[in-house]
């Protein structure tokens, strides 16, 4: 993190904002490799060495390890699967507990020492997750009802006068085909973009305070300590915005295999 | 869409409250924004007010008919 208020002449408080999150190359002057791509492979790398290791000791009996995957496992299989998109759930598990795992450590890199950002807060990220799970609920609606069909259902729900469909039907396919995915990332990006502006702004803030008055030095403490209490609150909005896109993401995939939507 | 779901619970309370916002905002975008671009080829003042009631209406009628009806 870049200290903004430590500068020698002291403009005066310099409160974060979304500069904050653009960070430099880290390797010449390639865009390619700034911290937010260096985190998404760590995730990569963090998901798949913790899956293997929890899975490589299968035991009746499960370890401490391997007792940690599957509770992650079967908290997306069954509440996320099974109860919501039915009998043909098993095939779209994978899916959804990839999505649900690398949704949740890029979210927690947002409160983990050292590292301090949430990778979801570049809306890129978001939309890239969006299309995996776009293009599955558009795919499978296809693939079940043949794409007249398909589009037929989006467009023209039954037992409605013929008239009404001329104003009903933009609004419906205009719902399917952008404001769902649209809204689906955006909710993402903006919780944890705001999430850690909030934390930025105690800290920063506390940073700032310290370096002035006594009276202000207590302030500056007690900054500091709201910066690490938001921190477990941020904890628990960002296991929850991975558990909604995934649970999002599964009704979606339910609503294209049912019949008739 | 079955977003109603097959069982009552908080999952399926979830995907509504998104559907419903989903259509709100597809219902302003599409009639509210349509009515606003006419509004300004056209030199009025009413199709823009009028685009968003429209879109209101829609909206509301839409979620009625997937949420309570069925």
């Amino acid at each position: 993190m870049i200290s903004q208020s430590a500068t020698p002449t002291n403009p005066g408080f310099v409160p974060p904002g979304a500069k904050d999150f653009q960070f430099p190359p880290i390797w010449g002057d390639s865009i390619y490799l700034t911290k937010p791509v260096i985190l998404i492979g760590l995730s990569v790398v963090i998901i798949s060495s913790f899956l293997l290791a929890a899975t490589r000791n299968k035991a009746v009996v499960p370890g401490r390890l391997q007792f940690a995957g599957e509770g992650v496992y079967t908290l997306v299989r069954n509440t996320l699967g099974r109860d919501v998109i039915g009998p043909e759930y098993l095939k779209f598990v994978p899916l959804l507990f990839s999505i649900f795992c690398f949704i949740l450590v890029n979210n927690i890199f947002g409160i983990v020492p050292l590292i301090q950002f949430p990778t979801m807060s570049h809306i890129g990220f978001p939309v890239a997750v969006m299309i995996f799970s776009y293009v599955t609920y558009h795919y499978i609606g296809v693939e079940k009802h043949g794409l007249v069909k398909y589009l037929k259902d989006i467009c023209f729900m039954p037992g409605i006068p013929k008239p009404v469909y001329l104003i009903l039907t933009p609004v419906e396919i205009l719902t399917y085909f952008v404001t769902r995915p649209l809204t689906l990332s955006l909710r993402l990006f903006a919780n944890m973009f705001a999430g850690h502006l909030l934390l930025l702004v105690f800290a920063f803030g506390g940073e700032y305070l310290i370096s002035s008055g006594l009276i202000m030095k207590v302030l500056g403490v007690f900054s500091f300590g709201m910066a690490v209490g938001l921190s477990f609150f941020e904890l628990g909005i960002q296991c929850l915005q991975a558990y909604i896109f995934t649970l999002l993401s599964a009704l979606y995939i339910a609503g294209a295999l049912a019949e008739g939507h | 869409m079955s977003d109603t779901g097959k069982k009552p619970g908080s999952p399926n309370e979830e995907g509504a409250f998104w559907s419903i916002i989903g259509y709100l905002v597809s219902g302003l975008l599409i009639w509210g924004g349509g009515g606003l671009l006419l509004d300004k080829w056209l030199g009025t003042s009413f199709l823009g007010i009028g685009g968003l009631l429209l879109g209101v209406t829609s909206a509301i009628y839409l979620i009625w008919l997937r949420f309570i009806r069925d």
